[in-house]
């Protein structure tokens, strides 16, 4: 195969790698809004 | 009157020591589900690449929450670990509530949670939710009365469906009336 094919598959996989790296470390970084405390029971928790 | 802020705007802001250094951003909101109280928060590094930091950052060390940064004395305010932050023996929640269900008591699904509401104060508690619903409407819901968190939904009283907010300026308001509507029947729901 001509050399430049090599390059243009070498490019996309990098490129592929560095978009699933940024999504993971998007992944890592994203908040959430965390419930602690007791199970699901009756008469469950009562916020304020 | 109550100050509002959605959990969204605590999320990734800056922690920041009195003596000016930022030591981290906010990840995770993390709160009591049986009283709503914001127990810590988990942090994340700064910059692009850092990831999370493993140490949980308690309400009672916040020295202060404002609009731009959560302030810390120092460094030392943080604790060793996140072993404050992560659900404890035999603990059946510990999830995420964005994303989740809010279901009321009578089985009506009233959207997925897409934030939550803090009402601020020397102890912050998580005092509704936003939520998206069917139609595509983002509005917010009030929490009062039983709730119950699970990691699949949230459930309320069937009152609270009837007392949305389209916004953080009325949703004291909305507060409120659910607040008096289940004190005037407090064995509905």
């Amino acid at each position: 195969m001509e050399w430049w094919i090599w390059l243009v598959i070498a490019l996309a996989a990098a490129a592929a790698l560095a978009v699933c790296l940024l999504s993971v470390q998007a992944r890592r970084r994203s908040g959430g809004v965390i419930a602690q405390g007791p199970g699901p029971r009756a008469g469950g928790g009562r916020h304020s | 009157m109550t100050v509002y802020m959605r959990a969204s705007e605590i999320i990734k802001k800056p922690v920041v020591t009195l003596a000016g250094e930022a030591i981290g951003q906010v990840k995770d909101l993390v709160f009591d589900s049986s009283t709503g109280s914001i127990r810590c928060f988990t942090l994340a590094g700064r910059g692009l690449l850092a990831g999370p930091l493993h140490r949980a950052l308690l309400w009672d060390n916040v020295h202060g929450l404002g609009p731009d940064a959560v302030m810390v004395r120092a460094d030392s305010a943080l604790e060793e670990d996140d072993t404050a932050a992560r659900p404890g023996d035999g603990d059946r929640t510990g999830g995420d509530v964005l994303g989740v269900a809010l279901t009321t008591c009578g089985g009506r699904r009233l959207g997925d949670i897409t934030d939550a509401v803090v009402a601020m104060g020397r102890a912050p508690v998580v005092a509704g939710y936003e939520i998206s619903t069917a139609e595509q409407r983002r509005v917010l819901l009030p929490v009062a009365g039983p709730v119950t968190v699970s990691d699949e939904r949230v459930l309320v009283p069937d009152e609270t469906a009837r007392y949305e907010a389209a916004d953080l300026g009325t949703f004291e308001e909305a507060a409120e009336n659910l607040r008096g509507s289940l004190r005037r029947a407090p064995k509905e729901g």
